[in-house]
């Protein structure tokens, strides 16, 4: 597969900022694209061509139900699969959840019940995706707002069985530890910890939203809709700490600023990944 | 619903497959007052009905969202608290069948024209048919037009065999209501023309296309429709060329090829069919 992603910041390149970033090709080293916002022709994939032809892309997909009962949709699965060999990705990934049931395409990444069960639905689902795609994805931990009581299995220790039984890397989104942590009470650091390291291939980094319930709780809501947490900022040196350099990605999905806001994240990013750390220097993902 | 014996407490409970979960939940997160997702759910300090309802808001966002990208015209003509209750109400009907949410709310238009609610709207239902037909033209594939030229080569007798492919983006498309105009005076946020707009039954047919300049919509008359009709279904064209008023119909096909209409023809002999 070509173009290979760097080990540098990169931004996640959403519509509002298509002809900045085409008229601009502003100093970033590659950009995050949602694969399900290029499944049809028109203007979008044409504008995706063109930043293609100057940066890496990595495909993120947001639909296809990794963790869903009843398997991959093929129909969708083969949509992504002409994505990428029209874009030529150097990453794709997904996201350890489920969006799918009884055929009915339910718009957000559910949480999924941690269990052995699960964990064959997944597998079996992740090998599909691969067999597919012809390379390794990688998967991403997910933000969650609920827990099952079913659950047995820790999500980081999930997270590594899943690598260690399909070959997948794995995307740490440091955000959605740091807001898991938050919402069901786990150790951040331990969850850090617990990641296999030499499968962790991406980190992603993003803006969280707290929202008051009705007893006076707070909860944590991973919206991609303001600057990283300064919090979140700190547990992102620890993860560069445990992981070494890696490609890390700003996103910003809901009250998106101008392209120049993310792309000072990005050099924040960017600064930290070079300060000394455990890995010096890290290959590039390939 | 869990079965009356079925209690955490006893462990005599059977522990519910990956499939049942997500049945449960998937019908607790687009039926109303559903709540057979909650019983899966963990307990601890915060309620898990209030837990469960974050996901029902960004479900209903979601998908509320993407219906209202692809009806702009009918969100402003019915104003945004209208949109979301009308919208709600088909996202519980008709979940998407696709994670590509450009595809999804192709059933809105005719779930408009039964609503009750918006029955005093006679012409939305058109207006929407028309931004589905705008939408699809919108993300269709990336074909190659034919070249304006590509029957120069044909020998003279070879004409009235050939049969066209449209375009993917070209569609066809009968309103009753002037829908084009009230469509157009919306976008352009032009309130004088929109007011001038006379609403009466006016059937009309509209071609629909995506030019590199972006979306075009265009009248047709009743002759240019049915012509239009046949040779967009491969018809060969010596079986449409009218006897009469043929200085029409080979304007009307110069028109559709110098817009880009047709993807290709085939000029086989074939079996005289």
């Amino acid at each position: 597969m070509q173009g290979t992603i760097p080990a540098r910041a990169g931004i996640g390149l959403r519509f509002p900022h298509h002809q900045a970033v085409i008229a601009q090709r502003p100093r970033v080293a590659w950009f995050e694209v949602h694969s399900e916002n290029y499944l049809g022709g028109g203007a979008a994939i044409r504008d995706l061509e063109t930043v293609r032809r100057d940066y890496p892309v990595s495909l993120h997909g947001v639909g296809l139900s990794l963790g869903g009962a009843d398997g991959l949709d093929v129909a969708h699965l083969g949509r992504i699969v002409r994505l990428a060999e029209r874009i030529e990705p150097g990453l794709v990934s997904e996201h350890l959840s489920w969006s799918v049931s009884a055929g009915h395409y339910l718009g957000d990444l559910l949480p999924l019940p941690l269990t052995e069960e699960a964990l064959d639905v997944v597998c079996n689902n992740v090998d599909h995706f691969q067999e597919a795609m012809g390379c390794r994805i990688l998967l991403e931990n997910p933000s969650n707002y609920l827990q099952y009581r079913h659950s047995t299995i820790p999500e980081s220790e999930f997270l590594g069985m899943v690598a260690q039984r399909t070959g997948c890397g794995i995307l740490c989104d440091v955000n959605n530890i740091f807001v898991n942590a938050a919402n069901h009470g786990w150790d951040a650091d331990a969850y850090l910890d617990a990641l296999p390291p030499d499968d962790v291939k991406e980190l992603h980094l993003a803006g969280h939203a707290e929202k008051s319930l009705s007893n006076g709780a707070v909860i944590l809501i991973d919206d991609h809709g303001s600057q990283v947490d300064a919090a979140v900022w700190q547990l992102f040196g620890k993860a560069v700490q445990r992981f070494g350099r890696l490609p890390t990605l700003i996103e910003w999905d809901t009250n998106i600023p101008p392209l120049q806001a993310l792309l000072e994240q990005a050099n924040r990013a960017a600064a930290i990944l070079l300060q000394p750390h455990r890995a010096l220097p890290r290959a590039d993902v390939a | 619903m869990l079965p009356p014996f079925c209690c955490s407490r006893t462990g005599l409970c059977r522990v519910p497959t990956l499939r049942d979960i997500q049945r449960d939940v998937a019908r607790s997160l687009l039926m109303p007052g559903d709540g057979a997702a909650l019983a899966h759910i963990a307990n601890d300090v915060i309620d898990t009905a209030e837990r469960f309802d974050i996901y029902r808001n960004n479900v209903a966002m979601t998908l509320v969202g993407a219906l209202r990208l692809a009806y702009p015209v009918v969100d402003k003509l019915v104003g945004s608290d209208f949109f979301d209750g009308a919208a709600r109400t088909f996202v519980a009907r008709h979940p998407p069948r696709s994670a590509c949410l450009d595809d999804y709310g192709g059933e809105f238009p005719g779930f408009l024209a039964a609503f009750p609610a918006a029955a005093a709207l006679a012409y939305l239902a058109d207006v929407a048919q028309l931004e589905w037909t705008v939408n699809t033209a919108l993300h269709a594939p990336d074909t190659p037009a034919l070249r304006p030229d590509a029957l120069t080569d044909l020998a003279a007798g070879e004409h009235g065999r050939v049969r066209f492919v449209p375009h993917p983006s070209v569609h066809l498309l009968p309103v009753r209501y002037p829908a084009d105009a009230i469509w157009r005076a919306v976008l352009d946020g032009d309130a004088a023309a929109l007011g001038g707009i006379a609403v009466k039954i006016e059937p009309n047919w509209l071609i629909v296309q995506r030019q590199a300049s972006g979306i075009a919509v265009a009248r047709l008359d009743e002759d240019e429709a049915t012509w239009s009709n046949l040779l967009f279904s491969g018809v060969a064209l010596g079986e449409i060329m009218p006897d009469e008023e043929s200085a029409r119909f080979v304007a009307l096909l110069a028109d559709h090829l110098a817009s880009g209409r047709f993807a290709g023809f085939d000029a086989a002999s074939g079996d005289g069919v």
